[in-house]
Parts: structure tokens; sequence; C-alpha cells
């Protein structure tokens, strides 16, 4: 009875470390941060698709800590090494930048970067556009900042009156309804290939205000915000007159030419319409009244 | 059994050809980039093969209706203007006469002539569109050449016009138009062979009628026929009124919506 015992008490040791060791031989297969995968298994697995994990990033790359410690040591570590948790907004730029120099250097231009050293917290660093775990390349259409997919990325946070108001009243939030309007979101939307988008004009990471002489979209910078190659090269200078948002008034005898016309259209076409309609209305029944009457 | 009286001429029926391919290659291929978050604008696009070749094919239909346009106009200048087109009081005295008729005010039908006054309008609502849509297409085509000599907000504004006109003109195309000579004398094949019969030449043009049976010497007369209406036709028609109200729901539905955008951004 006791050899029983003792032999289901060996059994069951060797089954827990057998467990244990096919675990952490998962674990190693999926990544390497034995540690970490413990309890954020989601968060690595979203790692493992991002373009970082193929170039061998690892988590503490960006969160800090040691790798190679036991479950039961990381609380007791995480106090006493540089490990940093949840980035801040500052940090996240300050590591980002380590290996993205420029992209860095030119964020620390934009007023998102000014915004966010002023004290609001709402303003955008590196990863409220790229993503946070799986970042990809842009020419990856699963990325948030692909092409494509920019002006619906800049809409969530410029369309949004209440984080635009909360924020600063200046920022104007029919900015994505306006852009919606024009040839470059149009034919975008039904497959065109090299069409502006957002920050085509505005420029990415060092997006400024239009009040700033260094803006992209300064008035006297449009010739060449424009002119880009590709775009439009040669008569750019042509278009510094009118604001591309909003359109340009154009009157006659002070009347606004385009309400004029779509007045003008307006009538036409419920003319057109009543008329039309009318008609075949009229001359279907008065046939089908004059075929009664034979 | 009955005469056949001719119409249209070679030159006017292939004019028409090339006018109105032109018109619906330029309608199925410019409506879709107006309404680009559409479902079925994705699906026109693909059937012409990407958005590279809608703008192909948008541009050069274009520029072809631009010529049959010229063409049209140099034509009827040079070789003998015809002034039965232009309107005159009879078209309106046939206007009312008309809606009192509709309207049961009279039993009596006004006569029409060679033209009648809403064949009238809508050759001069073509030429008008014709012209509109041909000066504001090449402005938009070439926006940036086009501001050397106008500021962007002629061109913004030709974009307007270009919008507005190509549903006006679709309107007047699809939905009146094909109602009135190609539904209502369905099977109208005078488009193809340039005559039309005695029975739709007495009850359409009387006028017109009595003063050709007058002289029956002019060429006019073309020849004497049997008229055979066939399954086919039936078929025909069912086919043809199906494709019709299809056209005419998305044309409605078209025109609904940019009322209420141009209502909702100018008027509210």
């Amino acid at each position: 009875m006791k050899k029983i015992h003792q032999r289901a008490c060996k059994l069951a040791a060797l089954l827990v470390l057998a467990g244990m060791f096919l675990t952490v031989a998962d674990a190693q297969i999926r990544n390497e941060d034995i540690s970490c995968f413990h309890c954020h298994s989601s968060e690595v697995k979203e790692f493992e698709k991002s373009v970082h994990y193929d170039r061998n990033i690892s988590c503490a790359d960006c969160h800090g800590g040691e790798l190679k410690i036991s479950g039961a040591a990381v609380s007791i570590t995480a106090m006493f090494t540089n490990f940093t948790g949840v980035p801040t907004k500052t940090n996240m730029t300050e590591f980002c930048s380590r290996c993205h120099a420029d992209a860095g250097r030119l964020y620390r231009e934009s007023i998102h970067w000014r915004e966010l050293e002023k004290g609001v917290a709402i303003a955008p660093a590196c990863t409220d556009c790229h993503g946070v775990h799986n970042i990809l390349p842009r020419d990856n259409p699963d990325s948030p900042v692909y092409p494509d997919k920019v002006p619906l990325l800049c809409a969530d946070c410029h369309e949004n009156q209440t984080k635009m108001s909360a924020w600063y009243y200046g920022i104007q939030t029919d900015r994505f309804d306006t852009y919606k309007k024009s040839y470059h979101y149009k034919a975008l939307l039904v497959g065109g290939k090299g069409l502006a988008i957002c920050s085509d004009c505005h420029e990415y990471h060092d997006v400024k205000s239009e009040n700033d002489p260094a803006s992209a979209i300064y008035p006297a910078n449009l010739p060449q915000t424009c002119g880009k190659p590709g775009c439009h090269p040669g008569n750019s200078a042509l278009i510094t007159g009118g604001k591309v948002h909003e359109g340009q008034s154009v009157f006659l005898l002070f009347i606004d030419a385009k309400k004029l016309v779509t007045y003008f259209y307006i009538i036409m076409i419920i003319f057109e319409l009543a008329f039309t309609l009318g008609l075949i209305f009229l001359g279907v029944t008065s046939k089908y009244e004059l075929r009664r009457r034979h | 059994m009955g005469l056949q009286f001719k119409r249209f001429t070679l030159n006017q029926r292939i004019e028409h050809i090339l006018f109105f391919t032109t018109f619906i290659l330029l309608a199925y291929t410019g409506f879709p980039l107006k309404f680009p978050d559409e479902w079925w604008s994705r699906l026109m696009i693909a059937s012409v093969g990407g958005f590279d070749n809608r703008t192909l094919i948008h541009h050069y239909s274009g520029l072809l209706m631009i010529g049959v346009s010229v063409y049209h106009v140099v034509y009827h200048l040079i070789e003998k203007p015809r002034f039965d087109i232009l309107f005159n009081l009879k078209d309106l005295k046939d206007f009312q006469q008309q809606i009192r008729y509709f309207f049961r005010l009279s039993d009596e039908h006004p006569k029409f002539g060679r033209y009648t006054w809403k064949q009238k309008f809508e050759y001069f609502g073509a030429g008008f569109g014709a012209v509109i849509m041909g000066f504001t297409g090449l402005l938009m085509w070439k926006p940036f050449e086009a501001m050397q000599y106008f500021p962007i907000g002629v061109v913004q504004i030709a974009n307007l016009f270009h919008t507005w006109e190509a549903v006006l003109a679709s309107l007047a195309v699809f939905i009146g138009h094909f109602y009135d000579e190609h539904f209502g004398k369905f099977p109208n094949i005078s488009w193809v062979t340039g005559n039309i019969s005695e029975e739709e030449m007495r009850e359409e043009h009387p006028l017109e009628y009595e003063e050709v049976m007058q002289n029956k010497e002019t060429d006019e007369v073309v020849h004497e026929t049997d008229e055979k209406r066939s399954i086919l036709v039936l078929f025909g028609k069912m086919v043809f009124t199906i494709v019709f109200l299809a056209i005419c729901i998305w044309m409605l539905w078209i025109s609904y919506h940019v009322l209420v955008e141009a209502i909702t951004t100018y008027l509210l």
C-alpha cells in the first residue's frame, strides 16, 4: 500500500515536472521572454506579429527590466531594476528615438509634441498612430499608418469634437468632412493611386500648426508642398491663393457664384423631375382615358 | 402595311450613336466618383478594370463627345441650316394645348410638326449640356494649367457645374428621353434605320405628315413595308422595361442625394 502511494507520488511529481518543462519549452518556441509571456501572453502574442519581433527587439528594450528572471521574482526585481512598466509618452518618445532618430527628431518639432510638453495628455505620441505592440511597416495594409487608412486615423481624433474642444478651441473638426468632398479622397476610396492623404500635405512626424511659418501648409510653403514630385510639380505656385479645405469663393456682384450655381441647379433639377415625371403621369392617364372612351 | 418616312439622315444617326455611346460611358465612369462610398461605385469601377481605366475612358469619351458636338455645329452651319428646330410661338400654343388636353380641359390634342416642343427642349438641352460639360470638364482635366488663367475658385465652380449638369442631363436622357422616344414607342429602331412608320408619322407629327403627303414625290417617303410584332419584341420590351426602371431608380437616388447634399450645405 505504501509502495503504491510512493509510486503515485513519484508519477505525479514527474508529470508536474514534465508539464512545467513543456510549458517552458512552449514559451521558448514562441518567445525568448519566458517570464513576460507567463502573465502577458496576449501582449507577447501581439508583439510576435510586429516588425520589431522580426528585428530581435525584446520586451525589455521598451519596458526595461530583466528578461531572464523567474516569475516569482518579477515583482521584487521590478522595484530594483530599471523596469518602467507602461511608459509615459515622454519616455516612449525617448526610447523610440534611440533607433528611429530621424523620426524622433522630426516629431519633437511637431505641434503634437509641443502640446504634450505643455502638459496636454491627449496629444499623440508614437504609439497613438503606429499602434502599440503590433507595430507594422507603413506599406503593410494592416498597419494603421497604411496610406489608405491615414485619413481615418487622423479623423479619429480630429473629427472628435469632445477631444478637440477639451484640448484647444482653435482646432476645426470639419477637416475630414471637407477633405471627403475633394477629388483626393473620392478617388482614393474607389481605388485611385498616388492621391494626397492628410500626411502628404501636413507632413506626419513634424506636423505643424497652420500659423507656424515652418509648416508645410503655411501659405508661403504651399507651392513647395503641392509641387512635390508625383503631385503637381511645375505650376503649383498658382495654388497659393486658395484655401484647400474651404475652397475659394468667387463673387459675381457680391453674390457667391457657388451658391448661385447651386440654387440654379436645385431649381432646374426639381423642375426637371416634376416636369418629366408629371408629363409621364399625365400622358399615361390620358392615354388610358382615351382607350376607355373608345 | 404602311409607308416609311425618312426621319434621320445617315450623318445624324452616326452622330446620335457616337453621342449616346460617349454619354453612357461618361455617366458610367463619372457617377461612381461622385458617390465613392456606395457599393455600386466599386462594382462599376471594377467592371472597367480599375480607377486608371475609368479616368482614361472618362477623359477620352469626353473628348470624343466634344468632337461630335463641334462637328454637329460646323456641319449644320456649312451644309444647310434648318430653322424648323428653333422655338416659335406655335410651340408655346402646343404646350398650352397639350396641358389643357391632359387636364381634360380640351378634347383636342395639339398637332405637332416635324419637331415637338419637347424634342426641341431635348435638343437644345443636350447642346447646352454639351457646352457646359465640355468646358468644365476640360478645366478639371488640367486644373493647374487652368489656374494660370483663372483663380482656383473657378476650377471649383467648374466642378460644381460638372456634377449638377451631369445629374440634370442624365435625368433628362435616362428618364425623359428614354420614356418618350424608346419606352413609349418600343421598339423604336428609327435611330438605326432612320425611318418611321406611317402610323407613327400620322400620330406624332400630323402637320409634317400632311405636308409630305401633299407632294409624295419628295425623298421623305422611303418605301412600304409589312409591320410584324413578334414574341421577340415582347421579350425585348420586358428586358428594356426592367433596365429602364433600374436606371430610373438609380437616377432618382442620385438626384435625391445631390439635392440633399446641396440643401444641407447651402441652405441649412
